[in-house]
């Protein structure tokens, strides 16, 4: 079974069709956005959507912490796994 | 003004079942909580004790005797003044407010701590009848009492207090204690200078819910008051002529969305019905006088107006040269595309009234059912077609609005019919969530309507300028954003009066909008001059139909950029 980090990085490249950039190439820890891969509040968008259809989660867009769990692929899965587990509650 | 510390009061008279829970929300909204128990009987008392008692940030105040929601507010109120806090949010016991909107309300009082914030009910389905008749008696009321033709929902008993000035008026006057106290002490407030601003919350009235609103009695108490309002506002009304004439000066060239649509709500409820009885004609006639009124008051709209006309005259769309006659009949335009509004929702338009509908562009996309993305603006009274399309056919239709006003104005056509099926998201800014809202209402085949013309509140951030009609202007980048999410083709709809009857003006402006990630703000750009010349060109047809009063090249907190960075029309990015 993949990792939900890999998943969430094959997400982001087909998602915003990332020619020159592969799955393997975003580290876990890398900013998405601004200075890191150097992502735009679109992207963030669009990743937001597919990332809600995937995993079947809800994305707040009033929650005032959203800039962090999209802030890097590991604080994407950490926010996905949460949001898992309270639904399955 | 000395920092803000804000309270809640929660009055309760024989609401126990829904109290744990109000309270619990509060505290955990971090809020300190004072219940005041309105002279329950004692094994109430006792319950209401229990929720309370020993729980931290929770504080307990008993009146002997029950006097009165509005007695046991102003109790409250003391108690708040006496602890230090400079505001009081009032919740209801009975579960039916938002608690999760208090931190929305509390945001706004903080920016404006001298006004009294309320909430401005959105109610669902379970509203009782009853209810819904004694608050349209009300907002009349009110309406015509403090003079602002504006709707204030008084009725709310959602809301953030300014402690100081209700203690003034408390200490002044004697309010009414029960029901009808939320809405005197907010036209006293009115009346006082204090400003009332309003946010939109859900209101459910929750199954098994008795309500201490007595329908008959306190209904009667609510005209006694407002007949007696009416007689002390007759007493006042040149100092409300005035504050209302200086009122526009005092921060002039507001953001339109600040701007409350002038006229609006009682306004249209008169018209409705004299429209119902009399016709267009006379519904006309009779508005002329109001929209002399707002004509010669809103300075603010007025230069909106002239300044457009004189765009419009330049590039030649206008023969006439702009001036004050034909800004009134600008105003005019406005007031008969209301009056339609009105008629399409009552029923009054028929589908036969309505050129284009039946042929080409529209009819193919219509049959097609396919899912779209529809840009309109404020031109014209695409509002006739949502309204055939709903009253007739059914369609089902997501439209995207920017405002509370909208919002407002669908909650009372509803009012006048039943059947309306169009659903109203209201948005400030399109979050993931928003977006996938969107997105299955499309892969569902509805058509997703939003207005192009009307840059954010958010200022200068998501805007491209774009000529029209012969000076750059700015407009908002959010629909061509939410066109390349939803990755669907995008029309643009007018619908436009001519003569006695309407024509749809109807076209495909792209089959899909893309952002390249190479270069968006580009490709972004060149999609909002498109709309801006598509729209200019359908100007041309109906000059007098544009609906933006307000300073549209130039409206407050945008500037223009200084270079010129005129779009080219043939970059990509509609294809």
């Amino acid at each position: 079974m993949d990792r939900l980090e890999d998943r969430i990085r094959r997400l982001i490249v087909e998602t915003l069709n990332l020619e020159d950039i592969s799955a393997e190439d975003i580290g876990e820890d890398e900013l998405l956005f601004g200075e890191g891969l150097g992502l735009d509040s679109i992207d963030a968008l669009e990743i937001g959507i597919e990332i809600q259809k995937t995993f079947g989660v809800k994305i707040d867009s009033k929650d005032e912490n959203l800039a962090s769990y999209f802030s890097s692929v590991r604080e994407l899965a950490r926010f996905v796994s949460r949001q898992q587990q309270e639904q399955v509650v | 003004m000395s920092g803000f510390r804000p309270c809640a009061i929660v009055p309760t008279y024989r609401h126990v079942d829904a109290l744990r829970g109000v309270v619990e929300r509060l505290v955990a909204e971090g809020l300190p909580v004072l219940v005041v128990d309105d002279g329950n009987a004692p094994e109430i008392a006792a319950q209401i004790a229990d929720i309370c008692v020993g729980v931290e940030g929770v504080e307990l105040l008993r009146r002997e005797t029950n006097g009165g929601k509005g007695a046991a507010v102003l109790d409250g109120i003391a108690w708040a003044e006496a602890h230090g806090f400079s505001h009081a949010v009032q919740v209801d016991a009975d579960g039916q407010h938002d608690i999760a909107r208090v931190g929305d309300l509390l945001a706004l009082a903080r920016a404006e701590p001298d006004a009294l914030v309320t909430g401005e009910p959105v109610y669902d389905e379970t509203i009782p009848r009853s209810r819904r008749i004694a608050r349209w008696i009300t907002h009349f009321w009110v309406a015509v009492n403090t003079l602002t033709f504006r709707y204030i929902d008084s009725m709310c008993g959602f809301r953030v207090y300014p402690v100081g000035p209700v203690r003034e008026v408390a200490r002044a006057h004697r309010i009414a204690r029960r029901m009808a106290f939320d809405t005197e002490v907010l036209v006293r407030l009115v009346w006082r200078g204090t400003k009332v601003v309003t946010l939109p919350v859900a209101v459910i009235y929750p199954p098994g819910n008795h309500s201490n609103f007595a329908l008959w009695d306190d209904n009667l108490r609510i005209s006694g008051m407002h007949a007696k309002l009416f007689f002390i506002m007759l007493a006042r009304l040149p100092f409300l002529v005035v504050s209302r004439l200086r009122g526009p000066h005092e921060n002039s060239s507001r953001h339109w969305a600040r701007i409350s649509e002038r006229g609006g709500y009682a306004g249209l409820w008169l018209l409705g019905t004299i429209y119902r009885l009399f016709g267009r004609r006379v519904c006309l006639a009779a508005v002329s006088p109001v929209v002399l009124f707002f004509f010669l008051t809103g300075s603010e709209q007025r230069r909106g107006s002239l300044s457009y006309l004189a765009h419009a005259h330049d590039a030649g769309l206008i023969v006439e040269r702009p001036g004050w006659r034909l800004s009134f009949r600008h105003f005019m335009a406005f007031a008969s595309s209301a009056v339609d509004k009105l008629a399409a929702w009552t029923g009054n338009i028929p589908a036969s009234q309505v050129e284009g509908l039946e042929d080409g562009e529209f009819e193919r996309a219509k049959q097609s059912g396919q899912g779209a993305l529809v840009f309109t603006a404020h031109f014209g009274n695409p509002e006739i077609l949502r309204a055939i399309a709903t009253l007739s056919e059914r369609w089902r239709v997501t439209v995207l609005v920017h405002t509370v006003n909208a919002v407002r104005f669908n909650r009372f056509i509803n009012a006048f019919s039943e059947s309306s099926a169009v659903r109203l998201v209201q948005v400030t800014s399109v979050g993931p969530d928003t977006a996938i809202l969107l997105q299955q209402a499309v892969e569902r085949g509805e058509w997703v309507v939003v207005a192009g013309d009307r840059v954010p509140v958010s200022g200068n951030e998501r805007i491209s300028w774009a000529p029209f009609l012969g000076e750059l202007a700015p407009f908002p980048q959010g629909p061509h954003i939410i066109a390349a999410l939803l990755k669907c083709p995008v029309y643009l709809l007018f619908c436009l009066r001519n003569g006695p009857r309407h024509r749809v003006h109807f076209e495909r402006m792209a089959d899909r909008i893309e952002l390249p990630r190479r270069d968006r703000e580009g490709a972004l750009a060149a999609s909002v001059a498109e709309y801006a010349r598509r729209l200019e060109k359908h100007l041309r047809a109906a000059p007098l139909q544009w609906f933006n009063f307000f300073d549209f090249w130039h409206p407050a907190g945008l500037k223009p950029p200084s270079v010129s960075v005129l779009p080219q029309r043939d970059r990509t990015g509609v294809s």
